[in-house]
């Protein structure tokens, strides 16, 4: 299963475009990103976008934002943490890449390496990753857009990346972060061009599973009431 | 004079790769020519895409509604496929014209790869 934690989203209609594109060139779940401001707007058709196509690719939205302030980070991800499925945050302000780390209720740390000369991550908040569950995700759309030496030192930060989660074994979450259909690529090609810079067949498929481990997760987080203690209906 | 065509056992093992082209403006195919060594040499550098053996055997174009919508085999040795495939994801823009190449599959023969996903 193939699954996209982070394509933008925009209107209705554009949306369904960049489903069915994505839907043709194998994906079977794409999340859909808005700021907090457009969010609610967008949940207004959120149903009407998984009837138009009936099972055949299921979609998902994420609130994806970048917070000034570790105080921000807090405030937004506690009012929204009951209405998404996964709450991206956009690092490469150090403080705000620990912030994120440290914070249980958020579930990615997006491009920790953004603006940065390098990947954002070291061992510490590795560990922390690793502590409250945060997974790192490195976007397909960076190498994309870019050309030249930019191309080569976000590969470099890649490869960093690489080298903390073998190690520490974080979460690491692969997507598109397409923002038309043009961004927009078949699984294969994207494990492929990871596969290039130095990730493993077997982690491409792990990040895929961390995704869905990760929507699993949220959609029980009402009755999760510790680590590791679950409330579950009078089944017996 | 021409030269004698090598025995088989000499020859080069060669897969075909088909591409799905999406672009904003019209290509022809040796402008397509000129992106797939473009960006395999941008990607690879010169002297790994010595290896590549390219050449496009296939170009066509496909009614879409929206945008200029093409397909294409390309030749490629055995082994490189997946180096191919990598340096035609990373093709992001043409002439300051968005493009997108995706790979729908790989083949072992032009005609194999013609029937099993080419749109008629």
């Amino acid at each position: 299963m193939f699954l996209d934690l982070n394509i933008k989203g925009q209107d209705f209609d554009k949306n369904i475009e960049m489903a069915n594109h994505s839907k043709k060139y194998g994906w079977n779940h794409i999340n859909f990103s808005y700021n907090p401001n457009d969010f609610k707007e967008a949940l207004k058709f959120k149903k009407e976008l998984n009837s138009y196509f009936d099972g055949t690719i299921t979609i998902d939205y994420t609130l994806e934002f970048k917070p000034k302030n570790q105080n921000e980070l807090v405030k937004i991800t506690k009012k929204f943490r009951d209405k998404c499925n996964c709450i991206t945050i956009t690092g490469g302000d150090l403080k705000i890449n620990r912030a994120c780390c440290e914070n249980i209720k958020v579930d990615v740390l997006s491009r920790p390496y953004l603006k940065r000369f390098d990947s954002g991550l070291n061992h510490v908040l590795a560990k922390e990753a690793v502590n409250n569950n945060v997974a790192i995700e490195l976007s397909f759309n960076d190498i994309l857009n870019s050309y030249l030496s930019y191309r080569s030192k976000i590969i470099a930060n890649f490869k960093d990346i690489y080298t903390l989660y073998r190690k520490f074994d974080f979460p690491l979450v692969l997507s598109s972060r397409s923002k038309s259909i043009f961004d927009i690529k078949s699984p294969y090609d994207l494990l492929y061009f990871f596969k290039s810079t130095g990730l493993s067949e077997d982690d491409f498929f792990k990040s895929q599973k961390t995704s869905q481990d990760i929507l699993e997760f949220n959609k029980n987080r009402k009755n999760m009431i510790l680590k590791g203690v679950r409330r579950i209906d009078n089944e017996a | 004079m021409k030269l004698k065509v090598l025995p088989p056992t000499l020859r080069k093992n060669n897969h075909y790769i088909v591409v799905d082209i999406y672009s904003q403006c019209e290509i022809t195919k040796n402008e397509f020519i000129s992106i797939v060594w473009d960006g395999c040499i941008r990607y690879f550098g010169e002297c790994h895409t010595a290896n590549f053996n390219l050449w496009i055997m296939r170009f066509q174009q496909i009614e879409h509604d929206s945008l200029k919508y093409y397909q294409s085999v390309i030749r490629c040795q055995r082994g490189f496929e997946d180096d191919l495939r990598v340096a035609l994801t990373c093709v992001n823009n043409y002439k300051h014209d968005r493009i997108s190449i995706i790979t729908i599959g790989i083949s072992g023969t032009i005609k194999s790869a013609v029937n099993k996903f080419f749109v008629k």
